[in-house]
């Protein structure tokens, strides 16, 4: 597991190489195997036999984070603690002065692997572009707890140390010591070794910056006085752009504060207490539950068609250059793909490649790609104003905008010159796909595939299954999306498929606050607060509300007798036909948008809303969470949607359902499935039928609980 | 149950409270003896009968720090009798000396003691000190505890102050202060600060502008709109979602000054005073403190004067004259709202947007001022009351004997 060689200079390599498991992880297994090897290099070191050591890995990877199944299953305050006493311990022993010790870095060290790499007097990193390195444990609603917060600290200060710890970045080999987290780069593996031993050989006399007597943390700890002001003006940042909802960023800046007062040592404990709070939070859980698990049972395939060969996808046909059609190909295009946009005339379609040049060079700017890559990344993008063009595509989506005849226009020229195995998709938002799909002439091959803007950085796309739709095509669909980088969730042809129709409901009941009263800027507030990333209203004035309107129009289509109007509907009717506010496109909505946009000054008037200090804000923001989880319950009885875990991720990647409460589904167990069930009966009692619960509830909600 | 009687009351004149200030050359200790010397030549004090010293001090750190209370006693030559104690309640420290004092004596358990306040915030400015409020992250994001500014504008929104309104009172306080210095009305508490060879180094408010004009004031930025824009609006608004947004009211020049001052009010029993050979100018009928919801802040001067009528088993007509920080003009505003009272008998002098607010002296000044122009006034009663960090308030009520 740990290999062990030493040179005729005194310096001891040693490689990590974790039996039976494709990347090296940081566990209780990894201490275990140094601790005789430590002990070992002591004794070395002792006999004046040691020079320095080499920590490098026989893997591809340096060393990959913790273990996310333990720290989902830890429920015990002191395991978790002591654990991470004993990660720090020996991360100590490494480190104390002694013997120089470089991190020979010839593949990615993420989280707890990069706390190791951060252990060690010297980080050199072999320089290539895939090569990652970072602390994004706040993703997963965690923080460092192997002293990497107060490492880094010691390393940066506090002013530079916080976004890398809060932004979850990953880092190429040269952002990374851009930002000062690592010290050298090297071309290749001999390099690295290479570089190491110099390093070592030169460097014996090595203290941490906090082993010196007298060091201090760059920029001053929080007792010095711009120090404490800068904290401060972070700890308002973050409490406005997150109310609150994420404990583990704000964990991240009350150990920078409060560690840096203190000895390193003593800093180290105050990160351990947070971190063993946070391994215990019902918030980190939730996020571990969604990015782990549900992501996993995504990529694995629950949902994908089975006995259908893994699908290439090599050429990517898009039809309409606009901020659609250029984002799907910006995305196609970063993972490799050949993209070929066509629009009605040649320098329509230049519009796309210009998207992307400007994309391009954000993303260079920002350090995700080098620029000597731009012009190959650009070989790669044709512009067209013939369907002909479209002869090697393996597929063609196309973002033309939402008019039937039009869409089915396009669909026609290019089925003319694809070849047989290749698919076609629609990313209508609003027009289904069987209808559509009696346009094609081979309407098996005939997909949905609904992107979300801007579709460059939205990480779900909704594959849409019309009636006639093949599994095979579903299949490769999928394998497209995965392709690309995406998340597939697969959902049945009915309005609104998945996303749009349950944001819906959050869009509804807010209108409905209104009609009842509460004054507009009560129930925008509210609505971000909870962790939603709009106001309902903001949100209605953006699709435009004669849209929000279509979807409640389509489900009272869809269940007929059934159907329950909505209260706010009247809202909605009143604004679109009586006071011609229908949204944002006609510059006139909830929100008024003249000079500045501000809420419509008159709203309150029309609605007779009042101000009142003593609300329930509680309840009101119950209502916005369980009228999405409630409609998504629907959806999965109606088998709209066929996975807790898409329907968990889709909630949370579709339309920002807040991400700390792991989604639509698993909001029931973090709110407790009986307290659910029984706050569904007050409400519904209080508020009406669409608090109703499902049939299913029950059991989706027995079920949804993780063992 | 005793009496407290006051016996004299004064204060030093407002130095700006910047490297520019008058006072800004002087150690903040020197300032306060000063104002402790001239109390004891002017009452011929025996400072060994003087049980305790009792003085408000915010920024307890540095040239203050190490209470300054004791310090500047043994420093002024006091007896090695009197015992000396800094406080802190923020903005109310000087008046909550005072109500020490006050229950000192009426308990009986003390005979004389001497309150008040200093600070010198060219020398040690606002949150100098430290603090969790201020400065943990942890504190503040639970607590969604944000600047003053932000809580006055926040009051202002709530409670629909425009930016003329809080600018017409601003004005007001001007005019008010101007007229007063002109009139000689605060001459008689006045302790000029001179150096050690006798030098007059300022004997009048700094940083009164009399040629302030209403367009004058109208044409300063908000204060605290960058501030509010770095998150601390949307900390407000956690606790208050109703509001659209902050409007940020507040300028330099309709929120208090930044000064360097001290204030003293001496305290004692009938009997004391009578042993001194000293005539109780007033007595002190009843005091309160109370807290409200700290985001808000400043809410708390209503409440607590309320308090203290019923303490008093008073009614508001029963007051004479009003004194109510001006720390915000919308505080003052919100005050004449919530107890339904006008600017003819409050603050009728000016107050801290005109001469400044040194943060541990002001409740002190305050109660000198009420006191001299019930006098002058030949008016009866009189409450004090100041709005106070922490969302607290506090009040005090005299009557002229």
């Amino acid at each position: 597991m740990i290999h062990y060689k030493k040179d005729i200079d005194n310096i001891v390599t040693l490689t990590l190489d974790m039996q039976g498991r494709s990347a090296n992880v940081i566990n209780h297994e990894i201490r275990e195997a140094f601790i005789p090897v430590l002990r070992h290099l002591q004794a070395e070191k002792k006999k004046g036999y040691l020079k320095g050591v080499i920590l490098t890995s026989a893997k591809k990877t340096f060393l990959a984070g913790g273990d996310l199944e333990y720290l989902y299953k830890a429920n015990d305050p002191t395991e978790i603690f002591t654990f991470a006493e004993q990660m720090k311990a020996f991360l100590r022993d490494l480190e104390l002065p002694g013997v120089p010790v470089v991190a020979a870095l010839n593949g990615s060290a993420i989280g707890a692997g990069f706390e190791l790499a951060l252990a060690c007097h010297h980080r050199i990193a072999i320089n290539h572009p895939k090569i990652k390195f970072g602390l994004p444990e706040v993703e997963i609603g965690l923080i460092p707890g192997g002293g990497g917060i107060i490492r880094l600290m010691w390393l940066l200060g506090i002013e530079k140390a916080f976004p890398i710890l809060t932004e979850a970045r990953r880092y190429n080999p040269q952002e990374a010591l851009r930002v000062g987290i690592i010290d050298e780069l090297a071309n290749n593996e001999k390099d690295l070794l290479c570089k190491a031993k110099d390093w070592l050989l030169a460097n014996q006399d090595q203290r941490r910056p906090w082993d010196r007597p007298g060091h201090e943390i760059p920029g001053g700890s929080a007792n010095n006085h711009s120090t404490a002001s800068m904290i401060r003006g972070l700890a308002a940042n973050l409490a406005a752009s997150t109310h609150h909802n994420y404990p583990a960023l704000q964990a991240i800046l009350n150990v920078l504060s409060d560690g840096s007062k203190v000895d390193f040592d003593t800093a180290c404990r105050i990160e351990g207490r947070f971190y063993t709070d946070l391994v215990m939070s019902k918030e980190c859980k939730n996020m571990i539950k969604a990015f782990w698990y549900d992501l996993n049972q995504i990529k694995a395939g629950i949902n994908r068609p089975k006995g259908f060969g893994k699908f290439r996808p090599k050429k990517l046909g898009i039809i309409g250059a606009g901020r659609m059609g250029s984002g799907i190909a910006y995305a196609a295009l970063k993972h490799g793909l050949e993209v070929v946009i066509k629009d009605v005339s040649r320098p329509i379609a230049d519009r796309g490649r210009e998207f992307i040049e400007n994309k391009l060079a954000e993303s260079i700017a920002a350090g995700e790609i080098e620029a000597s890559d731009r012009t190959a990344y650009l070989k790669r993008i044709s512009t067209t104003d013939t369907s002909k063009d479209f002869e090697t595509c393996d597929l063609v989506i196309e973002a033309v905008f939402e008019n039937k005849m039009v869409k089915e226009k396009v669909t026609r020229e290019a089925e003319q010159f694809i070849d047989e195995y290749a698919f076609f998709a629609t990313n209508t938002i609003s027009i289904p796909i069987t209808e559509l799909a009696k346009a094609s002439s081979r309407p098996e091959n005939y997909i949905g595939l609904h992107f979300f803007h801007p579709a460059d950085t939205i990480p779900l796309v909704e594959i849409v299954k019309g009636a006639t739709t093949s599994d095979e095509t579903v299949a490769r669909a999928f394998d497209f999306v995965r392709a690309i980088g995406k998340t597939p969730i697969v959902v049945k042809d009915d309005w609104g498929f998945y996303a749009a129709r349950v944001r819906n409901t959050y869009i509804l009941e807010g209108v409905t606050m209104l009609q009842e009263g509460y004054s507009p800027a009560l129930i925008e507030n509210l609505g971000r607060q909870l962790g939603m990333p709009k106001g309902p209203l903001e949100w209605a004035d953006d699709l435009g509300l004669d849209m929000v309107m279509r979807y409640e129009e389509q489900a009272a289509a869809h269940y007929g007798p059934k159907y329950i109007q909505h209260p706010a509907v009247k809202v909605l009717t009143k604004m679109i036909k009586e006071l011609d506010r229908s949204g944002a496109k006609k510059k006139k909505g909830f929100y008024d948008y003249q000079k500045e946009v501000i809420i419509w000054p008159e709203l309150t008037e029309c609605f007779s809303c009042e101000v009142d200090l003593n609300v329930n804000l509680q309840e009101l923001k119950e209502r916005f969470l369980f009228a999405q989880v409630i409609e998504a319950i629907w959806c999965l009885q109606e088998k709209v949607i066929i996975s807790y875990a898409a329907a968990n991720l889709g909630s949370i990647y579709g339309w920002g359902f807040p991400a700390f409460k792991g989604g639509v589904i698993q909001y029931i167990n973090d709110y407790g499935v009986e307290q659910f069930l029984e706050r569904c009966d007050v409400l519904k009692e209080q508020f009406g039928q669409r608090f109703q619960a499902p049939k299913i509830l029950e059991k989706v909600a027995a079920k949804a609980v993780w063992s | 149950m005793n009496e407290a009687y006051i016996f004299d009351v004064l204060r030093t004149p407002r130095g700006k409270g910047k490297t520019t200030g008058a006072l800004y050359e002087i150690k903040p200790i020197y300032l306060l003896a000063t104002i402790l010397r001239a109390l004891e030549q002017r009452t011929a004090l025996n400072t060994a009968l003087v049980d305790d010293v009792i003085l408000g001090c915010v920024g307890p750190i540095n040239d203050q720090g190490f209470n300054i209370a004791k310090a500047g006693i043994m420093y002024a030559g006091w007896d090695v009798n009197a015992g000396g104690m800094q406080i802190n309640r923020y903005c109310g420290s000087g008046l909550e000396a005072v109500n020490l004092a006050a229950m000192k004596v009426k308990a009986g358990w003390d005979e004389l003691i001497v309150a008040g306040g200093t600070e010198s915030m060219s020398r040690v400015p606002i949150g100098s000190d430290g603090g969790a409020l201020l400065y943990d992250p942890e504190v503040i994001n639970q607590l969604d505890y944000i600047p003053q500014g932000i809580s006055a504008d926040l009051i202002a929104t709530l409670e629909g102050f425009s930016r003329e309104e809080v600018d017409a009172y601003a004005l007001l306080s001007h005019q008010r202060a101007a007229q007063a210095w002109e009139e000689q009305l605060f001459q008689r508490s006045i302790i000029p600060i001179h150096d050690q060879n006798g030098l007059l180094m300022l004997d009048k408010d700094e940083h009164i502008r009399p040629e302030t004009t209403i367009e004058s004031l109208n044409g300063l930025s908000p204060a605290f709109e960058q501030l509010g824009k770095k998150g601390f609006n949307e900390m407000a608004l956690h606790k208050y979602p109703m509001v659209e947004k902050i409007n940020h009211v507040h300028t330099a020049g309709n929120a208090c000054g930044v000064v360097d001052g001290a204030a003293l009010v001496l305290v004692g029993s009938k009997a004391m005073g009578e042993k001194l050979g000293l005539k109780p100018r007033a007595k002190i009928l009843s005091a309160s403190n109370i807290s409200v919801e700290p985001t808000i802040m400043l809410t708390g001067p209503a409440p607590a004067a309320n308090k203290a009528l019923k303490r008093a088993k008073m009614k508001k007509e029963d007051i004479d004259l009003w004194e109510c920080n001006e720390a915000f003009s919308a505080i003052v505003l919100k005050f004449l709202k919530d107890m339904d009272l006008n600017t003819d008998v409050v603050n009728v002098n000016g107050g801290a947007i005109a001469m400044g607010h040194p943060l541990g002296a002001t409740g002190a000044m305050l109660l000198g001022t009420l006191l001299d122009e019930l006098e002058r006034r030949d008016l009866n009663t009189g409450l004090v009351t100041l709005c106070v960090g922490g969302g607290m308030g506090v009040s005090t009520i005299i009557e002229r004997v």
